[in-house]
């Protein structure tokens, strides 16, 4: 019987995989934060350079800010950010100079564990990553083996990898990371042995995600297997897209007889808080999924398949969604199994879509698998098709991105941008634009303080407040009667 | 340590106040409560309660924490919290006591300890002493000296102050040298039955003054500090107005204040939330060290609205055995915040207590509006402890409109069943003096007398 400890995901994944990254604000966080402290949580997966520049654009929050404030709240828990090492914010790559400011200023502002993802599984790239977070101050590096299906990405596959992560003294462990929910506990069985084996002995996480509602039977078959860490959500940020359920995960870990040292009333806790804030908001729960055979094929993630539809719709395509998704499974192929991850699926579909809409295959190519198959992200997992290659890379656009620019070096950045600036700002402006800075240092501190239940109240006096004064306002319903009048002396 | 159960041994407002922490960071309450508050607020907000015979009662305390599972005890104001033999009794059953240590608790309770760690802190102190009463007792205590001696090198006019004790108790003003062995007597023996502590000092008395204090936070190495506040508006060492910060004090006053208050606290390896007490002369820029509550005060919440900080947490952090979070420079002090006692008292009778009960509480809610209670219609006001009902907070950007806002809010409280301190709050609210900032000690009297003498003149 196993030892097995929690990572908790619902302040990133979870808020990503089911409310659009955009859901939760620092308020929303600040308030629960204390007590996700307290849970017993190894670490929680707290922040991505996306989601940072969401706090920025979207709730025009300062996201270093959040960040120092969270960790003020939760002295406990590390906080995690995950990353690929190459870009901040924007889809540019970044100098290395650029992402070794940035992992000084996040160990600062209050992060210590930090996911390496290179989409590619570039082994040379992570380990510059790790060596750059471990020189910033970084406690904690772990390396992300993103798991798919592909002809290309087998067991042997995963355990090369895994034993270049054995030799580098600046990883300290790995995990498995399914961002599609594919992995079955049948190949959960053999994967997972394989990459051990291969790992020199550092520990193995699993986070696995609910898609098609296989994570939480791969999760209960893993401590068996010798993962020690599973990675799971919290009440409505549980599920769905999201990963396993950490209460049901425990209830079950612990029913075959596994310890997982967690205070359960204070997951219940923070379970419902959640939940108190998804109906408070009108944001989607989580919910249990059911299996899907065909998107084991096309891989693509809810909230890519919603915003598909939605623009098909929009065009009046509805009836080519089949195509689209028919051409996605094409498209990877050809392009050498991108694994499905930011920001392969929207790239990805981006060509299949105009595949099928615009007059005949790669007619039209978009910049971002330009500079796929330039190499701008790594070096492809398998070769790109030759005549795919050709057809992309025999085009001026092709020639125009093959000349850009290398990427400016911090001191560059620093004569470019506004002087006097910190160095947390340069690093907002290199991958954000300006207007977006300027508006959310222009805007008021963040809110420290959440009370879901209050919400519909504060809206009622907010919508109140904002239209024109009113003489009379009653709620009538049956025995209640709340009726307020405009007192003259005060109008 | 992480704390997840921790016992509340107290009642009152201070009761609600700390359970609304405990509750946002995760923390079980179960509350101590009396045979007569076992329906109060407090008592029905907690997670759990257990009933003990009294708030005084050490021995009913540990047995409760004990009995509750409690990782820790918090003691709020008053009461126990700055009993030392409570933090030996938590240390001796490995429950963390939530407040300073037991010596610390030690030092700061006994006046005459205070005052010596004061002056090796290099803070100016009055001059005065301990006083010799008897030929048995408390005369033996090193360097007590004669009263009539002691007074005539203080200089009249002197107050005899109880080396035990606090809360304005067995203090006595002496102006005629005549008078002094029956106010050192009288307040011996006063001070024998509230504190058990016979020991009485002289201090030289300074009027007219300010009483002005200086929160501090340590965590037993670092201390720092979080403002001040202005305690002047007074009744015989009751206060019932507290501003944050003290106003019109000028800045090398304050500035000399804050840092004699962390000099203090880091000469005491201070840990937890404390307040160095002092009187102020703003006209000559002068100040001497008063005392050191070990504790959170009543007027907290002051120092919360221009800090933004949750002061209960911070105790709580430190509870933990952790070090400060915050750094002198990572202090923010904003704005002007003004606290007003409701007390169940009746202004217009001397501020007689008032016990019964309240047939309804309506309070004022809003921007810069804060209300710290624990009642509401129907609650009983028990005449055997404080009389404190309720405390309205407000804050704005500056203290013109934080009085802006009092005087709304005043005028929006309702409280029936019981007299309370509103009217007397309402109209030093209106008063010009107090409106311009800055009023002693003496203040309070004063004006009161001056009411007085405008109702009789009116009634007449």
């Amino acid at each position: 019987m196993a030892e097995v400890q929690l990572v908790d995901v619902s302040l990133r994944d979870g808020n990503q995989s089911l409310w659009g990254a955009t859901g939760l604000r620092t308020d929303h966080i600040l308030q629960i934060a204390p007590v996700l402290n307290r849970v017993g949580f190894r670490a929680l997966d707290f922040m991505s350079s996306t989601a940072m520049g969401v706090a920025v654009r979207t709730h025009r929050e300062d996201p270093w800010e959040r960040i120092r404030l969270t960790r003020a709240a939760m002295p406990d828990t590390p906080l995690q950010l995950i990353g690929t090492g190459f870009r901040f914010i924007s889809w540019e790559r970044a100098h290395p100079e650029v992402m070794q400011l940035v992992y000084e200023r996040l160990v600062a502002a209050g992060i210590s564990r930090f996911v390496l993802l290179d989409p590619m599984h570039d082994m040379d790239a992570v380990r510059r990553s790790a060596r750059m977070v471990k020189r910033a101050g970084g406690t904690e590096t772990i390396l992300a083996l993103t798991y798919t299906i592909s002809a290309v990405h087998d067991d042997d596959f995963y355990a090369g990898i895994a034993a270049a992560a054995a030799t580098s003294p600046y990883i300290d462990r790995a995990y498995i990371k399914d961002p599609a929910g594919l992995l079955t506990p049948e190949r959960a069985r053999t994967l997972i042995p394989a990459v051990r084996a291969r790992l020199g002995g550092k520990p193995l996480e699993l986070h696995a995600h609910c898609t098609i509602g296989l994570s939480p039977l791969v999760y209960l078959a893993a401590p068996d297997l010798g993962v020690s860490v599973l990675q799971t959500g919290c009440g409505a940020l549980a599920d769905g897209s999201s990963l396993p359920d950490a209460e049901r995960v425990v209830a079950n870990l612990r029913a075959l007889g596994h310890t997982v040292d967690v205070d359960d009333r204070l997951l219940a806790l923070a379970a419902r808080y959640f939940s108190r804030l998804a109906a408070a908001e009108g944001l989607p729960s989580g919910r249990p999924q059911p299996y899907d055979e065909a998107f084991t094929r096309h891989q693509l993630a809810g909230g890519v398949l919603t915003t598909l539809r939605r623009q098909l719709s929009e065009l009046g395509l509805e009836a080519k969604f089949g195509a689209v998704i028919e051409e996605v499974s094409r498209v990877r192929a050809e392009l050498g199994y991108p694994i499905m991850v930011t920001p392969f699926p929207q790239m990805v579909m981006g060509q299949a879509l105009s595949n099928v809409l615009s007059g005949g295959r790669y007619e039209v190519v978009p910049d971002q698998v330009i500079r796929y198959v330039l190499g701008s992200f790594g070096k492809p997992t398998a070769p790109v098709e030759p005549w795919v290659l050709d057809r992309i890379l025999d085009r001026p656009r092709a020639r125009e991105l093959a000349g850009e620019p290398p990427p400016l070096s911090v001191a560059e950045l620093r004569q470019r941008l506004p002087r006097g600036i910190s160095d947390e700002e340069l690093l907002l402006r290199f991958g954000m634009p300006a207007e977006e800075v300027d508006a959310m240092l222009a805007a008021a501190p963040a809110a420290r303080h959440y009370t879901p239940e209050v919400q519909p109240v504060l809206r009622l006096l907010r919508e109140l407040g904002s239209r024109p004064p009113v003489s009379r306002l009653v709620v009538d319903k049956p025995g209640f009667r709340l009726s307020l009048t405009r007192d003259r002396a005060d109008a | 340590m992480i704390l997840r159960r921790v016992l509340i041994a107290n009642r009152g407002e201070i009761a609600v106040r700390v359970m609304r922490t405990c509750r946002r960071l995760g923390i079980e309450t179960v509350l101590a409560v009396s045979a007569a508050d076992a329906d109060s607020v407090p008592a029905r907000l907690a997670d759990k309660t257990i009933e003990i015979t009294s708030y005084l009662d050490v021995d009913a305390v540990m047995e409760a924490a004990t009995a509750a599972g409690a990782d820790a005890v918090h003691p709020g104001y008053g009461f126990l919290s700055e009993n030392p033999r409570l933090a030996r009794a938590c240390e001796a059953a490995g429950v963390v006591f939530i407040g300073p240590s037991a010596d610390v608790l030690e030092a700061a309770g006994d006046k005459l300890a205070a005052r010596a760690h004061a002056v090796a802190a290099g803070l100016p102190v009055l001059p005065g002493g301990l006083v010799r009463i008897g030929a048995t007792g408390a005369d033996g205590a090193p360097g007590a000296a004669d009263a009539a001696g002691l007074a005539e090198r203080i200089g009249y006019p002197v107050l005899v102050k109880a080396a035990g004790g606090g809360g304005g108790r067995g203090l006595r003003v002496v102006r005629d040298p005549a008078e002094l062995a029956g106010a050192v007597a009288v307040g011996s023996a006063e001070a024998e039955a509230a504190f058990g502590d016979a020991r009485v000092y002289l201090e030289r008395y300074v009027f007219p003054a300010r009483h002005v204090e200086v929160q501090v936070l340590g965590d037993g190495e670092n201390v720092i500090h979080l403002g001040d506040r202005d305690c002047s508006v007074q009744r015989r060492y009751q206060k019932l107005i507290e501003e944050a910060p003290a106003p019109r004090l000028g800045e090398t006053l304050r500035v000399g204040m804050r840092t004699a208050a962390v000099a203090l606290g880091l000469h005491l390896k201070y840990q937890g939330l404390g307040t160095v007490e002092f009187l102020a002369d703003a006209g000559r820029s002068e100040f001497w060290f008063l005392e050191v509550n070990a504790r959170i005060q009543v007027e907290h919440p002051v120092t919360e609205a221009v800090t933004g900080l949750d002061l209960v947490a911070e105790q709580i952090a430190v509870a933990e055995g952790r070090r400060l979070w915050l750094s002198q420079a990572s202090v923010r002090l904003d704005g002007h915040a003004i606290e007003c006692r409701i007390n169940a008292e009746d202004p217009a009778a001397g501020f007689r207590p008032c016990p019964g009960t309240v047939t309804s509480a309506v309070f004022p809610a809003g921007p810069g509006i804060r209300v710290d209670t624990h009642i509401q219609a129907g609650s009983a006001v028990p005449p055997q402890y404080d009389s404190l009902l309720a405390k309205l907070i407000v804050s704005g950007a500056s203290r013109a409109e934080a009085l802006g806002r009092m005087r709304g809010a005043l005028a929006r409280c309702e409280i029936g069943g019981v007299a309370t301190t509103l009217p007397a709050l309402t109209a030093l609210a209106a008063d010009g003096e107090f409106a311009a900032g800055g009023v002693g000690t003496e203040y309070l009297a004063r004006w009161l007398g001056r009411e007085t003498q405008l109702v009789r003149d009116k009634s007449g």
